[in-house]
């Protein structure tokens, strides 16, 4: 009878302990960031599951390397992240921590998505940390370019069928679904930022130029003076005078920056401050990667001057 | 003439719209393919954290330290004494070795003469889950012995470490394994088996007196912002008592702790709350048992406000001792780089109480490895 009961027991808790969720998809995934995750929900439809560790209204650069984080790093297939730096005070310590080899670099479970993309403000020249919180090998928001869109895919559909050979052809038609979306959409917003081009701005943080180069918005200057060191009062005067003088009406700002700063700038001038996602789900409406630039471009459209 | 002029207008506009439509596509098209096979060699290092190509990341952190003490200050021997010095200079390099092996190592200056290897490990994931390593290391024992001195929460260690432990923590030669249960939370058991040469605890008269450490911990996600981690160590080993003395030379090490962090989400480069609970005893010939318990706050972006209380006792015997120390922290944080830190403490205990005004400058220079949460 004891031993039928420990036995009972020793059944109860190994369920306990080692029960996890069974998943019909074919492949597990996981992204650093939540624009990644839906690019990859487009390209593998309903044979993937995936997740993104960085939930779109928080600051990727401030992301701890949770344990829990490296537990779901340790049952998936694939680890794809943004790259370029974006992740450097956390990723790392995850990828050792997951205990999973096939994510490691150099193997088949790990893409780097920044590969192909044209990169921003790369920095061939010296750097060093006196420059703020730079990254030499280029501004990583590459995401807020739609064209992006078609790069990231292509790679996240090799890797998959690569992955998952049997159902390339599935990926490959998602792939191509996702592509003529894309372009008539970024034609419809290309139609509706026409009006703006040449607009000058200001941003809080160097997280729009990639968005600023494709839609013809001039960014003048940012709040920040250096990335990630907040203003000197003598920045913030020679900000709100040149904005002033050049009759700069907006500052762009993502959603997970306090605007305090924004703020006593635009006191003195007649700026607005336009909150805005930079990644999807960073407002409930941006759902995916096509509603993140609607949601982007209806809150511009709506309160950017029509140049003239 | 009017309605030639309207045709004219017309024909002209649907041409050009009908050119630019199309032909504007088909440029798009060009300048997309043109995109894509632009490529560029230049290599990132966001997935190691590792820079300089095959050279290992180097990093150097320097604690520069100034104290007050309004007691001891003729005591050339106390470690505490008014005075400005360099508590440590941290030099780290990180690289993988091969296919298999990573190798990461800190040697460490006290002072301006003291050089200490505080690390060398050479680290291999054996198969999925089961990680091994081998060297000298910072032991798994509790949370706070992990830490390299300039991760340190306060500028100094609690009173009940420094005690029990010693000023260089369980630090020790020896060789481990950790393994990631597959739980649907955060769940690991890591066993090391030790040289067990820590003069206060272990240092025992043969040289196969090896100590042995089980630890389990455990971190659960109580919501998307707030998370509970619980662990428990224990270690087990020799001491050089001597041999006819009527105790045996059995040391065990028990320690239990328990945290808990907060960040909120869209916010978190400006609050953070931590709260840290450690319970350490030590049970040989004479019992040591303590803990503490610390609080730390980011109320602003570069800012932290901390408190700390920290018990330590001998309950029994003839080296029956009582002592605590509070202490209170403010730290200016202007980058992950470099942060200025003023601490004060106050310790009660049989002799004279003390009160100490620490203030420290701690910063960073090169590529250091992310810190662990």
């Amino acid at each position: 009878m004891k031993t039928y009961k420990l036995k009972i027991s020793i059944l109860v808790l190994s369920f306990i302990f080692f029960w996890v969720p069974v998943s019909w998809a074919s492949l597990n995934v996981v992204t650093t960031t939540s624009d990644l995750a839906s690019i990859v929900k487009e390209v593998g439809g309903s044979l993937v599951k995936v997740e993104s560790l960085v939930k779109g209204y928080q600051n990727p650069h401030y992301i701890q390397p949770k344990p829990s984080y490296m537990v779901k790093m340790n049952r998936a297939d694939l680890l794809i992240y943004q790259g370029l730096e974006l992740e450097i005070g956390w990723l790392s310590t995850l990828i050792e921590g997951a205990r999973n080899p096939d994510l490691r670099l150099g193997q088949t479970g790990h893409l780097d998505a920044s590969t192909g993309i044209s990169r921003l403000e790369t920095l061939e020249s010296e750097v060093d940390r006196s420059m703020g919180d730079i990254h030499p090998s280029g501004n990583p928001h590459y995401n807020l370019d739609p064209e992006n869109g078609f790069i990231i895919a292509q790679s996240i559909y090799n890797k998959l069928s690569e992955l998952d050979s049997e159902n390339a052809t599935k990926y490959k038609s998602n792939l191509e679904k996702f592509n003529s979306k894309l372009e008539k959409k970024i034609i419809h917003w290309k139609n509706l930022m026409k009006p703006f081009k040449g607009t000058k701005i200001i941003t809080y943080h160097k997280l729009w130029s990639y968005f600023a180069k494709r839609f013809d918005l001039n960014v003048v200057n940012n709040v920040e003076v250096k990335p990630g060191v907040p203003p000197t009062t003598k920045h913030l005067a020679k900000l709100t005078a040149l904005m002033n003088r050049e009759d700069i009406k907006v500052i762009l700002q993502s959603t997970y920056y306090e605007s305090d700063f924004a703020k006593m700038v635009a006191g003195r001038t007649e700026a607005i401050i336009l909150v805005l996602p930079s990644f999807v789900g960073g407002t409930p409406e941006t759902t995916d990667y096509f509603s993140l630039f609607d949601t982007i471009i209806q809150k511009l459209t709506n309160n950017l001057q029509p140049s003239t | 003439m009017k309605v030639f002029t309207i045709l004219l207008l017309i024909l002209f506009f649907s041409s050009s719209n009908a050119w630019s439509s199309s032909e504007y596509e088909k440029l798009e098209k060009r300048i997309r393919v043109l995109e894509k096979t632009k490529t560029k060699s230049n290599a990132s290092s966001t997935a190691t954290g590792l820079s300089n190509r095959f050279n290992p990341a180097l990093s150097v952190n320097g604690l520069l330290l100034g104290t007050f003490n309004d007691q001891g200050n003729y005591d050339s021997s106390k470690e505490v004494r008014t005075g400005l010095k360099i508590q440590e200079l941290e030099i780290r390099m990180a690289a993988y070795v091969d296919t298999y092996l990573r190798a990461d190592i800190t040697l460490a200056f006290e002072g301006t003469t003291d050089f200490e290897v505080e690390e060398a490990i050479a680290e291999a994931l054996l198969s999925k889950n089961l990680s091994f390593r081998a060297g000298k290391f910072l032991t798994a024992f509790g949370k706070h012995n992990q830490l390299h001195t300039h991760a340190y929460p306060f500028i100094d260690l609690p009173v009940v470490n420094e005690e029990i432990l010693g000023e260089e923590g369980l630090n020790e030669i020896g060789v481990g394994a950790s393994y990631l249960l597959p739980t649907n939370w955060f769940s690991e058991i890591t066993f090391q088996a030790l040289e067990g040469a820590n003069t206060n605890q272990f240092n025992g008269r043969a040289g196969s007196d090896f100590a042995y450490l089980i630890r389990q911990n455990n971190l659960w996600d109580l919501s998307e912002e707030t998370t509970m981690e619980l662990g428990g160590s224990y270690v087990s080993g020799k001491n050089n008592l001597d041999p006819t003395s009527t105790f045996d030379n059995k040391t065990q090490l028990v320690g239990a702790d328990l945290t808990f962090k907060w960040k909120p989400s869209g916010r978190e480069a400006y609050k953070t709350w931590i709260w840290q609970t450690e319970f350490i005893g030590s049970f040989r010939e004479q019992t040591q048992e303590g803990w503490y318990t610390s609080l730390q706050h980011q109320f602003a972006k570069e800012w932290w406000v901390q408190g700390r209380y920290s018990g330590y006792s001998i309950p029994n015997g003839v080296n029956k001792e009582d002592k605590n120390q509070w202490s209170a922290l403010l730290a200016w944080v202007p980058s992950e780089f470099s942060a200025i830190r003023l601490q004060y403490n106050h310790l009660n205990q049989k002799t004279a109480d003390e009160n100490q005004v620490l203030l420290q400058l701690n910063f960073t220079l090169g590529s250091h490895p992310a810190h662990k949460y």
